[in-house]
Order: C-alpha cells, then sequence, then structure tokens
C-alpha cells in the first residue's frame, strides 16, 4: 500500500562546479511510508540525489518536490524542509563535529528551536534507539569506526524527521552491526518514517526493500519492487550489479523442481523455509510408498 | 597530549562539577603567583600533585614525567636568571674570571632563579591539575557560561575536534606510505613527508567543506548550539577550595611579615 509521494525529481540535472555530470535528467517519485533503496556502482549519482533532497544542492534544471510541494530555496523554506528530511552521511567523521556525543546528537534539535528539557529526552530517546546510550559520556574521538556511524544516525533520529535517508548505512560495517542498523531502520519504518538509502548491495536492497531504484551514469535505469527490478538480467547488467544469491539459488531450484513457490522468497529465512517445507513433503512422500 | 585527554575522560575526579575543579585550580594558581614564597609555591607544586595523583588517581610516574617537560626548559630558563656577572669576586659562591670580572653564580641570584622555578611549577601545575581532570568539553562549556564570545568557543571546540581527525588522517596516510616503503630510506621519507603534508592539507579543505555540508543539512544557521550535560554542582567543594587558596594567601602574607611559621 505505496502511500502518496513525498520525495519527489522531475527531470532534475545537475553538474558539479568542475563538469562532472553526476545527474541526467532524472524524474523519480518515493513513496512516504515506504522503504526505498537506491541501487548503483560507486560514482552512479546517489549521494548527488540525496544531497538534492535535503536542500544542499540546487538542481541546474528539473525541480524537486517535497510532499507535493515544490522545493525553494530561501532561508526558511530550506530549514522546513530539513526539518523533515534527515540525512545521514556516509562517512561519520566528516558529520561528527563536537568532540562530546552529548553534544553532537543536541545540535540538531536545539536548531529545531526546541526548549531545553525536550532536546534532553529527544538525544536520551536518539542515543538509546541507536544503542549508544552507554557512550553519551565519551569523547567521539574515542569511538570505533562503527560507534561512530551509530552516533551520526542518533543525530538525525534526534531531529525525527519525516524522512530519513541514509548514504551506504552499511558500507564498512560487519555483517552484525549492519543488521542492528538495519533493524533499527526497520523499527522506525514501523512507526511511520519513511526511509530512504543507498547501498550496491544487492543482496540487502532485494531482502530489505518495499521499492528500488536503480542509479547508472548519473540516470535513471529502473525501478519497482525488488522481486521485479532485481530479477531483471538486462537491467542488472546495466547497472554492473549481480543477481541478489537468494533469486539465483531459488531460481535454480525451481529450474530442478525441488522447489515449487508461490512466491519468490525474498531472505535466506524464507528460502530456508521453503527448502524445508520441501524436505518435509518429501519425506511423506517416501513413508506412503 | 593523547594520554591527558584520555585521562581527562578516565579520571576519579571526572564527576566533580568543572566550575569547582577550575575554581580550586584558579584558587591555588592566584595564591602561588601573588606570594613571593619559595614555600608557598613548593607547597602548591605539591598539593596539586597530591590532588591529581591521591584524589583523582593519575598515575604518579606519568604525571611526574608530565613535570619533567616544563621543568627541563625552566631549568634551561632559569639558568641565564642564576647567573651574575660583576667586579666584585667576593659576592660569588662559584664562578670564572673574564678580565677583571666575574660571570658566576651568586647567593641572591641563585635564591631568585630558585624562586622563579618554583612558582612556574607552581603555576603549571595548576593547570596540569585541570587539564587532566577535566575534558575539554567541559572547560568549553565552562567559558561559553562565562560568557566569552561564543566564536571563541566555538572556534576552540572545532580546532580540539579537528586535532583527532587531522591526528587520524595524518596516520592512515602514514600507515599506507610505509606499507608501500614510503620511510624505507631517507631520501624516500623526505618525499614521503612532504606529500603527506600536502594531502593532509588537501584533505582537511576537503574535510571542512563536508563538514559544513553535513551541519547544514542540520539546520545549521551560524551557530554552533549545543546542549551541555548537567553536572551536579556542589557548593561545599567551591567553598573547600576558595578556603585552600586563602589559606595560602595568609600564611604567605604572614611569612612576609615575618611572622608565623613560614617566616624565611
Ligand atoms: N565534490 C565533487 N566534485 C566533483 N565531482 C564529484 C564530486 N562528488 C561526486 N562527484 C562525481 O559525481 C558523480 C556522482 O557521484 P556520487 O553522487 O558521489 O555517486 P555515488 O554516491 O552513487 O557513489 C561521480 O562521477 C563523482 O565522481
Ligand atoms: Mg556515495
Amino acid at each position: 500500500m505505496p502511500g502518496k509521494p513525498i520525495l519527489e525529481a522531475k527531470e532534475v540535472s545537475f553538474r558539479y562546479p568542475d563538469g562532472t555530470p553526476a545527474l541526467k535528467n532524472v524524474t523519480l517519485a518515493v513513496a512516504e511510508g515506504q522503504k526505498t533503496a537506491f541501487l548503483g556502482p560507486n560514482g552512479a549519482g546517489k549521494t548527488t540525489l540525496f544531497l538534492h533532497f535535503n536542500g544542499l544542492f540546487r538542481p541546474e534544471r528539473g525541480k524537486v518536490y517535497f510532499a507535493g510541494r515544490e522545493v525553494r530555496y530561501d532561508h526558511a523554506s530550506l530549514l522546513e524542509l530539513r526539518k523533515n528530511v534527515g540525512i545521514v552521511f556516509q562517512d561519520p567523521e566528516t558529520q561528527l563535529f563536537s568532540a562530546s556525543v552529548w553534544q553532537e546528537v543536541s545540535f540538531g534539535p536545539l536548531n529545531l528551536g526546541l526548549p531545553a528539557p525536550e532536546v534532553k529526552e529527544r538525544v536520551l530517546a536518539a542515543l538509546s534507539a541507536a544503542q549508544v546510550l552507554d557512550l553519551k559520556d565519551r569523547p567521539t574521538h574515542f569511538l570505533s569506526y562503527g560507534q561512530k556511524k551509530r552516533v551520526a544516525i542518533a543525530d538525525i533520529l534526534a531531529m525525527r524527521p519525516r524522512v530519513l535517508i541514509c548514504d551506504e548505512p552499511t558500507a564498512w560495517l560487519d555483517t552484525r552491526r549492519g543488521k542492528q542498523i538495519m533493524d533499527l531502520f526497520a523499527g522506525l519504518n514501523a512507526s511511520g518514517t519513511t526511509i530512504v538509502f543507498s547501498t550496491h548491495d544487492v543482496d540487502l536492497a532485494y531482502s530489505w526493500a518495499d521499492y528500488v531504484f536503480l542509479l547508472k551514469d548519473g540516470a535513471l535505469i529502473g525501478e519497482g519492487p525488488p522481486e521485479a527490478v532485481l530479477s531483471d538480467p538486462r537491467l542488472l547488467a546495466a547497472a554492473e550489479l549481480e543477481k541478489p544469491w537468494v533469486a539465483e539459488v531459488y531460481e535454480e531450484l525451481q529450474c530442478k523442481g525441488w522447489v515449487a513457490g508461490r512466491r519468490p522468497p525474498r531472505s535466506k529465512e524464507e528460502l530456508l523455509a521453503l527448502i524445508g517445507e520441501r524436505g518435509a513433503r518429501g519425506a511423506e512422500l517416501r513413508k506412503v510408498k | 597530549m593523547l594520554k591527558i585527554d584520555r585521562y581527562a575522560y578516565t579520571n576519579k575526579l571526572r564527576c566533580v562539577h568543572p566550575a569547582e575543579k577550575l575554581a580550586f585550580a584558579l584558587a591555588m594558581l592566584i595564591a602561588c603567583l601573588a606570594l613571593s614564597s619559595r614555600l608557598a609555591s613548593l607547597l602548591v607544586v605539591l598539593f596539586m600533585a597530591a590532588s591529581a595523583v591521591l584524589r583523582a588517581k593519575i598515575p604518579a610516574l606519568f604525571y611526574l614525567k608530565l613535570l619533567l617537560v616544563p621543568a627541563s626548559f625552566l631549568l634551561a630558563g632559569v639558568f641565564t636568571v642564576a647567573l651574575s656577572f660583576s667586579k666584585d669576586a667576593s659576592l660569588f659562591l662559584a664562578g670564572v674570571k673574564l678580565g677583571g670580572c666575574v660571570l658566576g653564580f651568586t647567593a641572591a641570584g641563585l635564591a631568585t632563579a630558585l624562586d622563579l622555578f618554583l612558582k612556574s611549577l607552581g603555576a603549571v601545575s595548576c593547570l596540569y591539575f585541570l587539564v587532566l581532570t577535566t575534558p575539554a568539553v567541559e572547560i568549553f562549556a565552562l567559558l561559553r557560561k562565562l560568557r566569552l564570545p561564543p566564536l571563541f568557543v566555538e572556534l576552540m571546540a572545532l580546532v580540539y575536534r579537528f586535532i583527532f581527525v587531522l591526528l587520524e588522517t595524518a596516520e592512515k596516510i602514514y600507515l599506507s606510505q610505509s606499507s608501500r616503503g614510503g620511510y624505507a630510506t631517507l631520501k624516500t621519507a623526505y618525499f614521503s613527508l612532504g606529500q603527506l603534508a600536502a594531502n593532509l592539507f588537501a584533505k582537511s579543505y576537503r574535510h571542512s567543506q563536508l563538514l559544513f555540508l553535513t551541519l547544514s543539512a542540520r539546520c545549521y544557521t551560524g551557530e554552533l548550539n549545543v546542549l551541555d550535560e548537567p553536572c551536579r554542582f556542589s557548593p561545599r567543594n567551591l567553598l573547600l577550595s576558595i578556603l585552600a587558596g586563602l589559606t595560602l594567601l595568609a600564611a604567605g602574607y604572614c611569612a612576609e611579615k615575618g611572622a608565623g611559621p613560614f617566616a624565611r
């Protein structure tokens, strides 16, 4: 049940000052309440597009819309937009400006003009949601990369945006930490926050996202539900991506006639369940014979 | 630098309100500077050392090493103060004849030098106590509360944070260079170091640009507003610090008047 579009780009083109064309005539709409993935190889333009959604970059041509309204670039409109659209940057090192975790996370909500007690409550809630409450008295420079990343996420959580954009949330994190972050996002999404993230990990996008956009060389080359987009060999080849392994194994099993699925499995767990079902049925058949 | 920072966050006085620690350090600093008593300076040095080592549990050896840093160049500086140059050879405890004059140490010169040495060491001890027990972030917060210009405090806080970013970046570049033999010979070492410096500058510039972007994304409008953490404030500690300073001042005053146990 996709909601109304919350973020839209219409024919957006953008070039960096050095002339690099980073976005070419991109038109797309992110539906409210969905978990949306932007997939593409390095340099596809994912980060550049995200910076447009938050009003940090202004399109050279085309327009950006938030909740149906065209984004304007005066001071007050930008503040209003950034209050609603939070972005977690890829490298936490460039986002953390304070030597104190507590002060770092309080910066955003204070800028929203909230009173101190509410800021305090939000900082505590954000720190505990990002599982870094125990780090609140530690200086940022003693934190590990994964801890910094989670503090960077708490930074934005404390602002309680309607849309949370996260650039490469799992890059350079170990599997477990990456999963923790995605679980955190799933929880936020369940309580109504739209989640937008970029990745070049097809398996993650396949198992986690409701909707996928494929970017390549600054252009949108495909979009749709992950099981449709990520099973299309032509699209995948164009985006220089591999098929998700769950989909690949499932297709192979189906070809051999070993599993009969109504719906392709989206995750390892679903695939295993499918194989388990089949195994159980196989055992029953043998018993009857 | 890094070790001091680490102790600032882990010492046993971490939870004491920074204002109290600042008041204590300042009271002792004023007492030390206002008094021209050798004994008072020595007392401050010892008292601050005891506070840092016994109360804040800073390892004694580390504290000693830290004191040796200023002590070594204080000695060099004080040496020139101790040296005197005069025609009257009878004043000198030791010296060399240079023509008609004598260059050497007089009792008065040595006394001045010792006074100066102990006073400086006392002052340094007060500052050490503060930086060893109070994280920089809390000192900045205090300065903000004391109504120092926000720009000034923000700048200090940013510089402080960036020291660590810069160190980390430098370390990464250094590692990647040395893993490829960048520091194998003196010649390549010079070259690599130059590259490191240039690279560091470029990276820092890029970093500052990105930081502006990330701050703007969080509604930055020119002021780095942050919420200071609430700290328990104990008037008792504050009173004790002021009392300690006053006692020392009074004792020193009596000593100068030539009365009491501190008489010279
Ligand atoms: N600051 C910059 N200056 C010039 N070119 C840039 C800059 N940042 C990114 N680019 C270029 O813009 C294109 C898109 O980059 P980016 O949006 O970072 O892609 P992605 O996030 O998908 O890896 C790339 O070709 C990249 O080299
Ligand atoms: Mg990117």
